[in-house]
């Protein structure tokens, strides 16, 4: 019996310091990306939150615009509802990133931009795809 | 009329299952063994239902009949008939089907096994199971049906195709071999259910499981190491794990199932742990159910979510109604739980398995409050905050690494009390070993976390060839046999235990694999043919760029010229830049998708990302990134198949 009661404080300990532990890293995290408040691009504007955010939203169509003089940097216009940002990325973009995509961005806003550094885009047609209407559509041609 | 057969054959089922369970418990209450006899067969017969519609829908599914809603969907004319067969995972009811299958298998199985054994415990075993088909057959019959007709004001004259990222080979097996591990884990969770109704908890329940559990730990094992593999190869960002919501849904049950196949082996030798061993078979149910759901629902944005769908409350609810019954029950059988034995010292082989198991819930419940950590986020504070990778390692690299720890300590402790000289003893050689490690990559200028996991692969690593090397001498001093025959007479007489250790030996090297995470190296940068850039050391030199059309896609390929720091020649990499769909007026429609170049050595992997093209100047934008020592993670996952094989490997004498 002494010893059991002895297993269950190691065990309560064990459990104790684990919770701390998690605790811990919950509210001081080692890497500034660790994480980020998913805020709605209104409330981002209203409140000018700049600390690391997530947003989510449609990308305005036409609204991309790839630097002349590095491919890899873009802007482009990311919509929610009515709101509208212009957010910066410089890496490489996801096949699916276009006009009117659904897109995640993550990173920070400062004086009217949003800089990104994950861009991710979010296709519904990517599993769950809409029935095509074949009539706008050659098939023979690929069947050659 | 084929759609009607395979819906006729799910609402069958359906109601097959329905009167299984109710001549079953009416056979717990009467004893009359007809009744016993009815609900066998009537269970069969679900199952038999089940594979015909399994059947119908794969058979619709290769010869295109698009009048059926999910062929028209999934696949399309171009569609190679290997996928239009992996097609059957691809989408939502499809899956749902497929998980039914899969059950219906090992339902089958494990009546038809057990048909002469086990008469106690199978009644409540089938009604269990019987029960998880009849949930399931909800799902299919009533609320998303695969044999669905198109709902289309024109004739599909052919389906969309499936996703081209889903059109690779280890995309057909993997969600298979996931799910065989998730489905797997529904045999061991009846036989608990059925001993706690039965108000026998012994051992005896565990025998009969030991086996399944192992098959569907192994399943569950490979389906991740495969998604981890698929996500390297296929998805472009250089890496196999992101803590994504539904990687971490098959890795929860993963740990929890880790620490049961532990367990059980104290409840077999020592009868101890039995709630523990009870708590851990109802939790890795309750998380593959919830992984499930977490796939399905859409709750969390992930590569993996379907869209927005209804199943998200029902999958819920059927959680905690496993939860609430199970544990209940539990607290009503709490006498019968109580096991005869207890602990005796720390430093027994018992308590190492305790300790161990701890670990493994505790980094379970860690991922978990990471992935719904935007959920109680907003809960609490009204803020819905994520949580990203780097958050995960941060909590998971000490708990992993002393689980590693444990992973050689363990098997090195006694049964019920260590004495200190055997401590000393057995502790010697790999702890003067991890130190040695430790000293050389100290030396070799590594910090951190890189030389407590590297020395600690080498201490596991030594304390497996100890245990190896302790039973072939003693077999070799005693039985006068040469090494590989000690060796191999070792194995097969002891195979769970050096199965066992084989698998630990995976473990560690897998961890080599992760460790070597720490020197990731990438770069961005474009060319034109002729121009080169560095990364890492290695000087890519673009060569050539050209075009080409293909069935079913158009492509764009690059060739660079890797060589070394020196000038030497490394290799070729063709990365392509690819177009599914191109010929479609829509533009919105085509698909673009870049088909990545790996040059993979034990070493490291160079890996090549063709990211954009610039017809009109003539430039490549590339990505490279540098990742050390990936294979090991690949060879690691060979060697603990391997391992769990000979573990379970059946003897000849049962």
């Amino acid at each position: 019996m002494q010893s059991n009661k002895k297993f269950m404080v190691m065990i309560g300990g064990v459990i104790a310091v684990v919770i701390f532990w998690i605790g811990w890293v919950s509210s001081n995290p080692a890497d500034e990306k660790a994480m980020a408040t998913f805020v709605s691009v209104e409330q981002l504007l209203d409140d000018n939150i700049n600390k690391r955010t997530k947003l989510g939203g449609l990308v305005k169509d036409g609204s991309i615009i790839i630097s002349e003089t590095n491919y890899l940097d873009c802007t482009f216009i990311l919509k929610e509802g009515h709101t509208e940002l212009a957010v910066k990325y410089d890496k490489t973009r996801p096949d699916l990133f276009k006009d009117g995509a659904e897109v995640i961005v993550t990173g920070q806003y400062l004086d009217g931009t949003f800089y990104a550094d994950e861009l991710q885009t979010k296709c519904a047609s990517r599993y769950e795809g809409d029935l095509r209407d074949e009539n706008a559509y050659n098939l023979t041609e690929i069947d050659t | 009329m084929t759609p009607i057969a395979g819906g006729a054959a799910l609402n069958l089922a359906f109601g097959f299952s329905i009167l299984t369970v109710i001549s079953l418990i009416f056979y717990t209450r009467s004893g009359d063994q007809r009744l016993f006899w009815v609900g066998q067969r009537l269970s069969l017969a679900i199952s038999f239902f089940v594979f015909m519609a399994t059947f119908i829908l794969s058979y619709q599914l290769m010869i295109s009949n698009f009048d059926i809603d999910y062929v028209a969907r999934y696949t399309s004319l171009e569609t190679p008939t290997m996928y239009k067969i992996s097609a059957l995972w691809a989408g939502q009811s499809g899956s749902l089907l497929f998980w039914l299958f899969i059950l219906s298998i090992f339902a089958t199985t494990t009546v038809i096994q057990n048909q002469n054994k086990h008469h106690r415990l199978m009644p409540w075993v089938i009604i269990t199971l019987a029960v998880i088909q009849m949930f399931f057959l909800v799902l299919t019959n009533f609320v998303t049906n695969p044999f669905m007709p198109t709902d289309a004001d024109f004739v599909v004259a052919n389906g969309n195709g499936l996703n081209p990222l889903l059109q690779n080979v280890t995309m057909a097996i993997h969600p298979p071999t996931l799910y065989l591990g998730y489905v797997g884990f529904s045999v061991p969770f009846a036989f608990a259910f059925s001993a706690l109704m039965n108000k026998d908890t012994s051992s005896l329940w565990i025998q009969s499981i030991r086996r399944w559990t192992l098959v569907a730990w192994l399943f569950l094992s490979m389906g991740i190491i495969l998604g981890g593999w698929w996500a390297y190869q296929e998805l472009g960002w250089g890496g196999y794990w992101a803590w994504d919501p539904v990687e971490n849904a098959s890795f929860m049950p993963w740990l929890t199932a880790t620490a049961f196949v532990h367990s059980i082996i104290i409840q077999e030798k020592k009868d101890m742990l039995r709630v523990w061993n009870m708590v851990l078979i109802i939790l890795t149910f309750t998380l593959c159910i919830f992984g499930t759901f977490l796939t399905r629902s859409g709750v969390m944005s992930s590569v993996h979510s379907f869209t927005a769908s209804s199943l998200g409350p029902i999958f819920l609810t059927f959680v905690f109604i496993i939860m609430i019954v199970s544990f209940g029950l539990m607290y009503l059988r709490k006498d019968d739980l109580r096991s005869p034995r207890k602990m005796e010292s720390f430093t027994s082989r018992e308590s190492g398995f305790l300790f161990n198991n701890m670990v493994f819930v505790v980094m379970c419940f860690a991922v978990f409050w990471g992935t719904l950590f935007p959920v109680f986020s907003e809960a609490v504070r009204g803020t819905k905050i994520t949580v990203g990778p780097p958050f995960f390692n941060q909590i998971n690299i000490p708990i992993g690494l002393i689980l590693l720890a444990l992973t050689g300590i363990g098997p090195l402790l006694a049964w019920r009390k260590t004495s200190k000289e055997s401590l000393i003893r057995n502790f010697t050689f790999p702890i003067l070993s991890g130190l040695v490690g430790a000293a050389i990559f100290l030396f070799l200028g590594y910090k951190g976390y890189v030389v407590i996991s590297l020395s600690l692969c080498v201490f596991v690593t030594a304390t497996i060839f100890t245990e190896f090397a302790r039973g072939i001498k003693a077999r070799t001093n005693k039985f006068n046999e040469s090494i590989f025959v000690a060796l191999w007479r070792m194995v097969s007489k002891n195979r769970s235990r050096y199965g066992g250790y084989i698998v630990h030996l995976g473990i560690v090297l897998m961890f080599v694999g992760f460790t070597g995470h720490a020197f990731d190296k990438e770069k961005e940068f474009s060319l034109t043919v002729g121009e080169s850039d560095h990364v890492a050391g290695y000087q890519f030199e673009l060569i050539k760029m050209s075009e080409a059309e293909r069935a079913n896609h158009y492509a764009w390929i690059s060739e660079l010229r890797v060589t070394d720091h020196s000038g030497q020649f490394i290799t070729n990499l063709r990365p392509e830049k690819r177009v599914y769909f191109h010929k479609n007026p829509d533009v919105n429609r085509r698909q673009p998708h870049s088909e990545l170049d790996i040059y993979s050595t034990m070493n490291k992997d160079i890996y090549s990302i063709f990211s954009a093209v610039d017809n009109e100047n003539g430039i490549a934008f590339i990505k490279i990134m540098v990742n050390p020592l990936v294979r090991w993670v690949w060879i690691g996952g060979y060697i603990l198949v391997f391992g769990t094989m000979i573990a379970m490997w059946p003897r000849k004498d049962s």
